[in-house]
């Protein structure tokens, strides 16, 4: 057996105009952007709105709920930096405001889980950095 | 809409078996591919005129001595213009293939060289490709922080394709097996022995649903291929294969952002390229569909129109894709079967179309094949590619 530690976490690698993003995460906000012209919102954080190019764009805090659209239960080949966490959840997210984001589904039986079930934004700490947007079942029913 | 049908042709193709080869340096691949392509196209070597090399993924360092012609002074190219890399990850071989032929249609070449070699096989370990996957395509800022990296790609796709169309862990498995079946007829393909379907579903569970045997494996391994004029083609050989039509659609960079994970930009891509040729779905002959995982093989090839909407997986377990079936399919294994390397999994498949179209597929040649599709596609499948080749130019 290895005795060398598994590599640290992945940060993410921030771009300058998603800053508000991880500063609202770490507050336990879901931010997102949205074009104050045509009115979309907008994931990733853009320089510019996708839909429209406006630049008019505002942060706004989002609802924290969602449906998966899809997700798979990462058993084994994990990433060096997730093997100890495997099994986990790694889902795409639709949120209510129409726009998806990749995340993790968390408090979950993974036999539970669906496409379409409804989901809720939960926060958990990365590291001292960051705070990773979560999700999980939005009830036990 | 036929503007560049018919102009250009594939007349020399080759490749290196796909293996496991660490004594070999990776730039050997590229040049014996390269030599093995001029020499089947029957032309001299300084007639080649432009050499694009794809891109290598398994080190940055090797990647810019294919970027600073490192091909051209090896082989000894004396006529060479220009040495530009043409990468686009997987779909690489269509991206190399349009350039080629605007270069040639418009004038600035003549015959150009694609070439690529890559080592994945023994050029990173096991964990540095599942490492790697996880950062080269993905978005470092939303999708690595998460866990994510090829085998949930592909898993993703899978499941919510399974939820709309009622396909099943044994369609899955199925073009497995029938690519496999393939490569048991081809001496470059990798994994050459029977694979049954209860095999498949009884590897290690990877990322449900996506089993071990749904996975390619990372290989080293190099191809090339030439393209010229279609009147140089003729003078050159017999059986040229001439590009007919060729659509593409960019969806994403970001997996997630991916509006229709079941489908992608396939169906917009193979209308632009049909289109093009002047032809259906119905003139194919010979189908080399991209296939690094098998839920990219039957999503393309339904959307391509080669069958319905949540059919492919039936016509790939009754085996009309196997060889002796109605529309061969993915005829040199693909990258499940034949090996994964790199952006050469699709370069292997352009090849292997132009091969079978040229009549040089031995034991796996498709009989009659007079028409082509091969599709191809980069990143987290972010640019559906679709190519249509053929031994005649439609009337």
């Amino acid at each position: 057996m290895s005795t060398v530690s598994p590599p640290a976490k992945p940060e993410p690698v921030v771009a300058p105009w998603a800053r508000p993003f991880w500063d609202a995460a770490a507050k336990g906000q879901l931010a997102l952007q949205q074009c104050e012209d045509c009115s979309k919102f907008i994931f990733y954080p853009r320089v510019a709105c996708p839909h429209c190019a406006s630049e008019r764009i505002a942060w706004r805090t989002a609802s924290g709920r969602g449906t998966v659209y899809s997700y798979t239960v990462v058993e084994n080949n994990a990433p060096s930096a997730f093997i100890a966490d495997m099994p986990f959840v790694v889902a795409v997210i639709r949120l209510e405001e129409g726009v998806q984001m990749l995340s993790n589904i968390v408090g979950c039986d993974p036999d539970k889980l669906r496409c379409d079930m409804e989901v809720v934004v939960t926060f958990e700490r990365l590291n001292d950095n960051f705070v990773l947007p979560k999700f999980r079942p939005a009830s036990n029913s | 809409m036929s503007r560049t049908r018919g102009k250009t042709a594939i007349v020399g193709i080759g490749e290196i078996p796909t293996g496991r080869y660490p004594e070999r340096p990776a730039i050997s691949f590229a040049l014996d591919a390269a030599r093995m392509a001029i020499e089947d196209a029957g032309i001299g070597k300084d007639e080649i005129d432009f050499v694009m090399p794809t891109g290598a993924l398994f080190s940055g360092q090797f990647n810019t001595e294919l970027v600073t012609c490192r091909v051209v002074e090896e082989l000894g190219l004396k006529n060479v213009v220009g040495n530009c890399q043409v990468f686009s990850g997987g779909s690489s071989s269509t991206n190399g293939l349009r350039m080629a032929s605007a270069l040639i249609e418009t004038g600035r070449a003549e015959a150009v060289l694609f070439v690529h070699t890559d080592k994945l096989g023994t050029g990173v370990s096991s964990q540095g490709g599942i490492d790697l996957f996880s950062t080269a395509g993905i978005s470092a800022e939303w999708e690595t922080p998460y866990g994510q990296h090829y085998s949930t790609v592909a898993a993703l796709t899978t499941t919510r394709y399974k939820y709309e169309t009622g396909a099943t862990d044994e369609h899955l498995s199925a073009v497995c097996v029938s690519n496999r079946k393939w490569a048991e007829l081809n001496p470059n393909a990798f994994f050459r022995k029977p694979l049954t379907l209860e095999e498949v579903m009884a590897s290690k569970m990877l990322s449900t649903p996506l089993r071990a045997k749904h996975s390619n494996m990372l290989l080293d391994g190099g191809a090339a291929f030439i393209v010229t004029s279609a009147e140089r083609a003729r003078d050159l050989t017999d059986t040229p294969a001439y590009v007919l039509g060729e659509g593409g659609a960019v969806t994403h960079f970001a997996f997630h952002q991916e509006p229709d994970l079941t489908r992608f930009g396939w169906a917009k891509a193979a209308q632009q390229a049909f289109g093009e040729a002047g032809l259906t779905p119905a003139d194919i002959d010979v189908a080399e569909i991209y296939d690094s995982y098998p839920i990219y093989q039957l999503i393309a090839f339904e959307e391509l129109g080669l069958c319905g909407r949540g059919e492919a997986g039936e016509i790939f377990l009754r085996g009309d894709t196997w060889p002796g079936g109605r529309l061969p399919t993915t005829t040199d294994g693909g990258m499940l079967s034949k090996g994964h390397i790199g952006a050469g999994g699709s370069v292997s498949l352009l090849v292997e179309a132009a091969r079978q179209l040229m009549g040089k597929a031995g034991e796996r040649q498709a009989p009659n094949a007079r028409f082509a599709v091969e599709t191809a596609v980069g990143g987290t499948y972010m640019d559906a590619q679709v190519t249509i080749l053929g031994t005649e130019i439609p009337s």
